[in-house]
């Protein structure tokens, strides 16, 4: 039952850190840009996956409304489709430290392309396209490619997570050293009294024994202590 | 305003991490300089004022060495990390 209850608290840590790490680490698509406009967006209660405010991404009209820049993006199979916005990240998470959403927008209208003649490019973004929240990913960044079987290899996620899996390791070595030198002497001191107070204990019951053992010992707890 | 937040918080946390990485390391000397005296045969017999003489001398050479300064990454990393992506993600 325990056991089972410990496993599954880590199974479940471990999803959150996952799903984490994979909404704010960058991906890129390979996709051919169809569209770019503004759009005056309601933010509501899924305010955690758009910028903070004064991020500066286009002026909030009210409080509850922003123009954001969107991107229409067609995959390689003609068929699906993606939507990113194209907001500042400011100086808050996820740290992208992103200022050029107006420089994007034009890169990416500048590279926006029909069905006849496709150019492909690869959108750096964070974040995920889900509907029922209406929440959008991040582009990031716009470079051309080749042609839309390109190979990416994802050095900076490759970089980040060697990085996360070196400071982990780090974490449980100086965990280890501190209960090496910090906490196991302690205990063993810990340990010592204990044993000395049995030891302790035993005496004062040998002395006890008998009648006159046991006023002996009585008076003896009066006797100053050694 | 937002970047002197950032920086404050970072440097703040940075400054933890470098103080407790510091911590590690000496121990993990402390200990290294332990073991090379008591597995040294040629020391045995020895009192307990020479060996922490010993151990005290290493010490102090820990602190001169490049093993202590190299800590320094500690600010150095994140800082220079921080700059490369907002040179790649705003002007590369």
């Amino acid at each position: 039952m325990w056991t089972k209850i410990k496993w599954g608290i880590r199974i479940l840590l471990l999803v959150i850190v996952g799903l984490f790490l994979h909404y704010t680490l960058p991906q890129r698509d390979v996709v051919q840009i169809i569209n770019t406009y503004n759009k005056n967006t309601p933010i509501g209660a899924n305010w955690m996956f758009y910028s903070i405010e004064d991020t500066g991404t286009g002026v909030e009209t009210t409080a509850a409304v922003r123009d954001i820049r969107y991107i229409d993006a067609v995959f390689p199979d003609g068929q699906s489709v993606m939507v990113y916005r194209n907001e500042d990240t400011g100086w808050f998470w996820p740290p992208y430290f992103k200022w050029d959403s107006s420089t994007l927008q034009a890169e990416a209208t500048n590279l926006k392309s029909d069905k006849a003649n496709p150019q492909w490019v690869a959108v750096t973004h964070y974040g995920w396209r889900m509907p029922i929240f209406s929440i959008f990913p991040n582009a990031v960044k716009i470079t051309p490619v080749e042609g839309p079987e390109v190979t990416l290899i994802p050095w900076v996620n490759i970089i980040i997570l060697g990085f996360l899996a070196f400071v982990i390791l780090m974490i449980r070595r100086m965990w280890a050293q501190f209960r090496e030198r910090m906490v196991d002497p302690a205990l063993a001191d810990v340990g010592e009294t204990f044993d000395a107070a049995g030891a302790r204990v035993e005496n004062a019951r040998k002395e006890a024994r008998g009648f006159f053992g046991r006023i002996g010992a009585w008076l003896g707890t009066w006797r100053a202590k050694k | 305003m937002g970047w002197l937040r950032l920086a404050f918080v970072m440097y703040v946390a940075l400054t933890i991490i470098y103080f407790v990485t510091g911590i590690y390391s000496r121990s993990v000397r402390r200990e290294k300089l332990e073991k090379e005296w008591d597995t040294d045969p040629a020391r045995e017999g020895l009192t307990a004022q020479e060996r922490s003489a010993f151990i005290e001398a290493g010490m102090v050479h820990y602190d001169k060495g490049l093993k202590k300064r190299l800590l320094w990454l500690i600010y150095i990393l994140p800082t220079v990390g921080f700059l490369v992506t907002i040179y790649f993600i705003n002007w590369h």
